[in-house]
């Protein structure tokens, strides 16, 4: 049998699970795609006043930072730079003239930010002038270009973009034949669903957008951004802004039924909305060449050495010296209590929702109109009632199949959304997994006495100097930050990692400031002088419940007669404390010490 | 750890009286028998530590170390203290059986003392206790009653009754001179009332117990049918909540000392399936390794010492090993719990909880000033509504956490609850489409029926007196998968070889709608269901259509070029199909590749159903199935090229071609021919036995054949001889 016949598997549990949570819904994964288009003419090489950066190399920071944040948040997603009005020419198929292809449509990595580097500055303005050169401009070969860029990706892309970074509103000097062609070329693009933005630059004197780029760009939301503007495109900001954080798709992790009786099911699919990020997963490689390797996991008899089938093997478990055996499926078939789905048990105030019932984060449920229809308008009724109502559903759910049930609430949420009409929450019910009997654990609280209320009301005015608007998008992940920038400076060849703001660490100097007296104002209303909350308590006083210790100690006790015996023959001392102390409680021996010679020295005083 | 278990001892009597009931009732020795089993059954499976010890009175023989002068007489020790086991557990089965002398029940208590008190001499234990099960139908002496009580509680053991009958109904009884109607009809032993002995014996126990325990001491009597109903339900999972204790600290010059506990979380079960040979049942039969093989055509082994890290960047992959790691992560100063500042409660939104766990924050222990301080901001934030957003660390080698700490004042104890946060990585702005859809607004009337369906679907209710009942909650509910996962593991370790039992009834009915809502939602269901129609969509292939538009993809690039096949590809179509697991019907010449490609099933059971997958194609007779084949058979040809394994596709090849007459499959194997698909020869294959020329004369056949060659009926039998070749 050849060798590869054996039973192989793959182990990664972490890419697995990756996969496994993308199984949902493949139908939306296209690529986005955008090009760069980039103005080369001698205009965009002129500095700003003042040592500011020229055009050329604002824009090149600019498509520095979209490069790099795409690398992180959706490095499939494709991207090309081309330039247009140089004087040397390099595309495809060489047919466009004064149109330089600098990066073709790909996958954008770390060579592709080295070589926008290599386009900043002084020196990157030479090496521009060198290799490309400034000359004549036709903006309608240049879109044809990019058109054709688009034309040879085989790939399905979901979204297509062309951003323009020009400062000259006439490209063409007034070249109406040109000023046509572009024009046609424009509409030819929007046709196959481009979407063209102007990221017009500074010009002196403002930049007017109705002289030519009106025509060019797809239509804008707002009409401000027509005629002339003084200012270069506030949309250059935004993208400047770096993102380190992996863009998801939105996918549904399965589609269910919500059955709320014999025969009434609601389609339904369940969408993770928080799900705790972690580091990328690496990637093994061979140390020789780097190249990624894969691994295989092979079952094999220890004894014979062949390798085992998955029906070769039982799974077990030891319980009470004993091994109980059951075949994989069995295993499986435990689990299995019903078919996947959810179903209604009942509604419930919302004060009857624990805050601490929280075991793991909650999903969100969204009807599935094109799977059961009438699924959606059934879903908008239960909503709006269980919201106006104020209850939620208790469900019984199951995700997967073969995976054991679970408890949920269903939380209504309404569509909220802000003054510009977006959607800041989406309407569907969350779910919140609720504890079974044994996620609750039993603890034993301490006990002391309530804080009085001139305490309460000190703490108060801390509290209400240290308000601050939570908002949950406010903090960033120091470990996957630093992470990315590590990366960032490995792939990149750069010196040392940028550095990275710890947002969850409390600015304690802010905090000391704002304070101020306060501070000291309750620390003498709650702890004594000389109290250091820093080192280990000082002396144990016994509260008067705290008895809770003593009482599991084991008792062990002596007769009278030994403990005389021990008195006589002086030998008390053998015997350990906690005896010692049954002793004297036994023989109502009143000692204040808890030192052994103390209570020796109490019983030879009592019995000897 | 030493001193931490306790010392239980069992002691049953056994003695005839225990075999008598009533008509159609179980025996007391039955139940008796069944309260032990069930809660042997459950310590083995808690694993505890606890030992146990098994006593039996009213035994034939006599086994005990008071056995002396006719004292203690038919009293057996069966089996002491031990950590139990399955092999108690098949004893208790298989050897105890009612017996035929009877023995008096406190000489019993007398002998489980003094087992206790000889134990506690060698080892130390937290907690001594005896558990005594009898019908109190023996004459006892109660000469030495205030003895034993007296050493009872100088040995500080506790006891326990378990009684066939319940101590309550029979105080009852008494006082309404035995009315017989009034007993409940589920307690055996009461039916025939109490015999002279069993009255005086209650009193004896009650006696001894109130002795011991002034209050509640007449608790711990219990029956056999409550004992049983408790203790079917296997133990929840318990753990000895571990201490963090941390300074809350606001700012730099105020701290608070604090301890926290998990309060909630999603408790797992402690042991692992290990994977065991299937015939000899033994885990070291069983090895399992991983080995690490570059991605070429020989897949070259590679050490594990010469693999190193990397990460994608892009479409790079940045080697980065796990000692430059560990140098540039992120670190800190380790355990932290620091307020960053104070927020609105309603700013925090229950459904962006993070982590899986709760944990409660008190003030130190024996630290009454850090009690008063924490109590202060407790209160504090509870007057305002507010929460303390927190940095939180467990220790330096956790990642650090964002979370807040909500304020939770109860009748005897005070507590921060502290939950997780999200990151910004963490979050995923989803938009949904609107629900405020002319189209789907639902009317007035169906908002009704909602309405209804709600007000017969209340789980909490107010009765008479004004109190809120709570009909259903999940968290007094034992976790079903646990519980099952143990009933199927007793099972098979007391009954191997027979199949798996049904889910117990109560565990189902723990998980269904009370009957109560099933009842009255019934109506409110209807209505709904007329109200809202429903209809479901066809499923639309969902699968199929993915595989077309993969499969489709999967051709394209077959043509330029088979090898570099896009491994995206791929993995796209697996994902969406589920991963392949056999060669299907819908693209069989791709699941074929991927299952290669996969190697999760030997090669020769792969080309086996891609085989039965060509032979029921080509029963169609249908020249849409012929191409469909014939995508089979050079996927067959090439796959087995590409493994030098020729054998399989030849002397399938060869078959097939020799059925062509009888099964009338002239028209395919024209195709065949028109395109060339030959037997994979020598100069392909090292191993192959068929030469280049045969391999090219191989396509012709005879001519002259064909007009012999009158269509027939389908043979099945030859099909089923083509497989039998593979």
């Amino acid at each position: 049998m050849a060798e590869w016949n054996a039973f192989y598997h793959n182990e990664d549990e972490e890419e697995e699970q990756e996969e496994g949570e993308q199984s949902g819904d493949y139908r939306i994964t296209g690529r986005d795609s955008l090009v760069f288009l980039v103005d080369a003419s001698k205009e965009m090489f002129i500095k700003g006043e003042d040592g500011q950066p020229s055009n050329f190399d604002m824009t090149m920071q600019v498509v520095r930072s979209v490069y790099m944040s795409k690398i992180i948040s959706s490095h499939r997603d494709l991207v090309a730079l081309v330039f247009y009005g140089t004087e040397q020419s390099k595309n495809p198929r060489n047919s466009f003239k004064h149109v330089y292809v600098y990066h073709d449509l790909d996958e954008p990595g770390a060579k592709r930010v080295q070589d926008i580097d290599s386009l900043r500055g002084e020196k990157g303005a030479q090496l521009a002038a060198e290799t490309m050169g400034s000359g004549e401009t036709s903006f309608g070969d240049a879109l044809w270009c990019c058109a054709n860029l688009y034309s040879d990706i085989k790939l399905r892309l979901s979204h297509k973009r062309l951003m323009i970074f020009t400062c000259r509103d006439e490209p063409h000097g007034g070249d109406s034949v040109k000023d046509r062609q572009a024009r046609t070329k424009a509409g030819d693009l929007k046709e196959t669903g481009v979407v063209i933005d102007l990221m017009h630059l500074m010009k002196p004197g403002g930049f007017n957008v109705s002289l030519f780029f009106c025509d060019i760009i797809s239509p804008l939301e707002d009409e401000s951004e027509l005629g002339l503007q003084v200012e270069p495109c506030e949309k250059l900001d935004d993208l400047k802004k770096r993102v380190r954080a992996k863009e998801q798709k939105k996918r549904a992790m399965a589609r269910l039924n919500l059955c709320l009786g014999e025969g009434l099911n609601v389609a339904v699919g369940i969408y993770p909305t928080a799900v705790t990020a972690r580091k990328p997963v690496a990637i093994r490689l061979y140390r020789e060449t780097n190249e990624p390797v894969r691994s295989k996991t092979r079952t094999f008899h220890t004894q014979t050495g062949s390798l085992l089938l998955p029906s070769e093997i039982k799974k077990a478990q030891v319980y009470g010296n004993k091994q109980i055996v059951m075949e994989k499926d069995e295993v499986d078939a435990i689990k299995k209590f019903d078919d996947p789905g959810l179903l209604l048990i009942g509604f419930k105030p919302m004060e009857k929702l624990k805050l601490h019932h929280h075991i793991r984060p909650a999903v969100f449920l969204y009807p599935e109109e094109d799977q059961v229809k009438g699924s959606a308008c059934l879903f908008s009724a239960l909503l709006k009632k269980c919201s106006e109502r104020n209850v939620f559903a208790l469900c019984r759910c199951i995700t997967r199949r073969n995976n054991p049930p679970r408890f949920a609430a269903l939380v209504p949420q309404l569509q909220e959304v802000d003054e510009g009409n977006a959607q800041i929450t989406p309407p569907g019910f969350n779910v919140i997994y609720l504890p079974f009997a044994d996620d609750l654990r039993t603890l034993d609280p301490p006990h002391y006495p309530a804080a009085s209320q001139v305490q309460v009301d000190k703490m108060k005015e801390i509290v209400s100097k240290l308000r601050f608007k939570y908002r949950s998008d406010s903090f960033e992940n120091p470990v996957i930050q630093q992470h990315y920038r590590n990366l960032e400076a490995l792939a990149l060849d750069m010196m040392a990692p940028e550095d990275i703001e710890d947002l969850i660490m409390p600015k304690v100097e802010q905090i000391d400031q704002r304070l101020g007296p306060l501070v000291d104002e309750f620390k003498d209303l709650v702890y004594p002088e000389n109290y250091n909350p820093e080192s280990k308590p000082a002396a144990k006083r016994k509260t008067a419940d705290s008895g809770g210790g003593a009482e599991k100690k084991p008792k062990v006790e002596v007769t009278e007669d030994e403990l005389k015996v021990h008195v006589q023959n002086g030998t008390l001392a053998k015997l350990t404390v906690p005896v010692l102390k049954e002793a004297c409680k036994q023989f109502g021996v009143r000692t204040t010490g808890t030192k052994k010679q103390e209570l020796i020295d109490a019983l030879i005083a009592k019995l000897g | 750890m030493a001193g931490t278990k306790s010392a239980l001892v069992l002691c049953m009597d056994v003695g005839f009286s225990m075999s008598n009931s009533g008509p159609g009732e179980e025996p007391p020795f039955e139940l008796a028998k069944k309260v032990i089993q069930k809660f042997v059954q459950r310590q083995v499976f808690a694993e505890t530590k606890d030992e146990l010890a098994l006593v039996l009175f009213g035994t034939d023989a006599t086994k005990n170390p008071l056995d002396k002068d006719d004292q203690y007489q038919n009293i057996t020790v069966h089996r002491s203290l031990k950590v139990p086991d399955f092999e108690l557990l098949v004893e208790i089965e298989n050897q105890i059986q009612p017996e035929n002398q009877q023995a008096d029940w406190l000489d019993a208590l007398v002998v489980c003392m003094d087992l206790l008190q000889t134990a506690t001499k060698v080892k130390k234990y937290d907690r001594l206790n005896i558990v005594l099960l009898t019908d109190l139908n023996t004459q006892a002496s109660s000469d030495n009653l205030d003895v034993i009580i007296e050493n009872l509680k100088q040995a500080d053991i506790t006891l326990q009754f378990f009684l066939p009958f319940p101590l309550e109904e029979e105080e009852e009884e008494e006082e309404g001179q035995g009315d017989g109607d009034r007993r409940g009809p589920g307690h055996p032993g009461t039916g025939k009332g109490l015999s002279r002995e069993q009255k005086s014996g209650l009193e004896m126990v009650r006696h001894v117990m109130l002795s011991l325990d002034e209050e509640d001491g007449l608790d711990e009597v219990y029956s056999f049918r409550d004992a049983i109903e408790q203790l079917c339900m296997f133990k929840r999972i318990e753990r000895r909540p571990m201490a963090w204790p941390c300074q809350l600290t606001i700012g730099s010059a105020l701290s608070i000392r604090i301890v926290g506990y998990k309060a909630v979380t999603e408790e797992k079960l402690k042991k692992m399936w290990i994977t065991v040979d299937a015939q000899s049942n033994k885990r070291d039969d069983v090895k399992r390794e991983t080995v690490y093989c570059l991605d070429d055509d020989n897949e070259t082994e590679v050490q594990k010492d010469d693999i190193i890290q990397g990460f994608r960047y892009g479409s790079d992959i940045v080697p980065f090993s796990k000692v430059d790691q560990d140098q540039m992560k992120y670190k800190h100063d380790g355990k932290c719990f620091a307020v960053l500042g104070f927020a609105k409660q309603s700013m925090v939104q229950r459904h962006q909880f993070m982590g899986n766990q709760v944990v409660k924050m008190f003030a130190a222990k024996n630290d009454e000033h850090a009690g008063v301080a924490l109590s202060a901001l407790i209160r504090a934030l509870d007057e305002l509504q507010m929460v303390a957003v927190v940095r939180y660390a467990y220790d330096r080698r956790s990642n650090p956490q964002v979370g807040a700490a909500f304020p939770c004042i109860k009748q005897d104890y005070e507590c921060l609850m502290y939950v997780q946060l999200p990151f910004m990585e963490d979050l995923r702005h989803f938009t949904f489409p609107s629900l405020e859809n002319k189209k789907l607004t639902p009317s007035d009337a169906q908002l009704s029926a909602v309405d209804a369906l709600i007000d017969s679907m209340m789980l909490v209710k107010e009765d008479e007196n004004g109190e809120q009942k709570d009909l259903f909650k999940p968290h007094n509910i034992p976790n079903p998968a646990f519980q099952r996962h143990f009933q199927c593991l007793h099972h098979r370790a007391v009954s191997p070889g027979t199949p798996l039992p049904a889910m117990e009834p109560w565990l189902q009915a723990a998980l269904d709608r009370p009957e109560v809502i099933g009842e009255r939602c019934r109506a409110p269901l209807e209505e709904m269901k007329r109200k809202f129609p429903l209809t479901e969509v066809e499923k639309k292939k969902k699968l199929k259509t993915s595989a077309q538009i993969f499969g489709k993809d999967a051709e394209e690039s077959d043509a330029k070029n088979v090898k570099d096949e896009a491994e995206e590809e791929y993995n796209l179509a697996d994902i969406a199909e589920g991963s392949v697991t056999s060669v299907g019907s819908v693209d069989p010449a791709r699941d074929f590749r991927a299952l290669i490609k996969q190697k999760s099933l030997p090669f020769g059971e792969v080309c086996q159903q891609l085989t039965r997958r060509i032979e029921q194609l080509l029963s169609n007779k249908d020249t849409l199935y012929y191409m469909k084949s014939i995508t089979c058979i050079q996927a067959f040809r090439e796959q087995s090229v590409k493994l030098g394994s020729a054998d399989l596709y030849n002397s399938y090849l060869q078959s097939l071609k020799r059925s062509i007459e009888n099964r009338g499959l002239e028209v395919f194997w024209d195709l065949l021919v028109q395109d060339a698909v030959t037997l994979i020869s020598k100069d392909e294959v090292e191993g192959s036995t068929i030469s280049k020329t045969e391999a090219n004369q191989f396509l012709v056949v005879e001519e002259k054949k064909e007009e012999a060659a009158a269509p027939q009926v389908e043979d099945t039998g030859d099909v089923d001889d083509l497989l039998d070749m593979m």
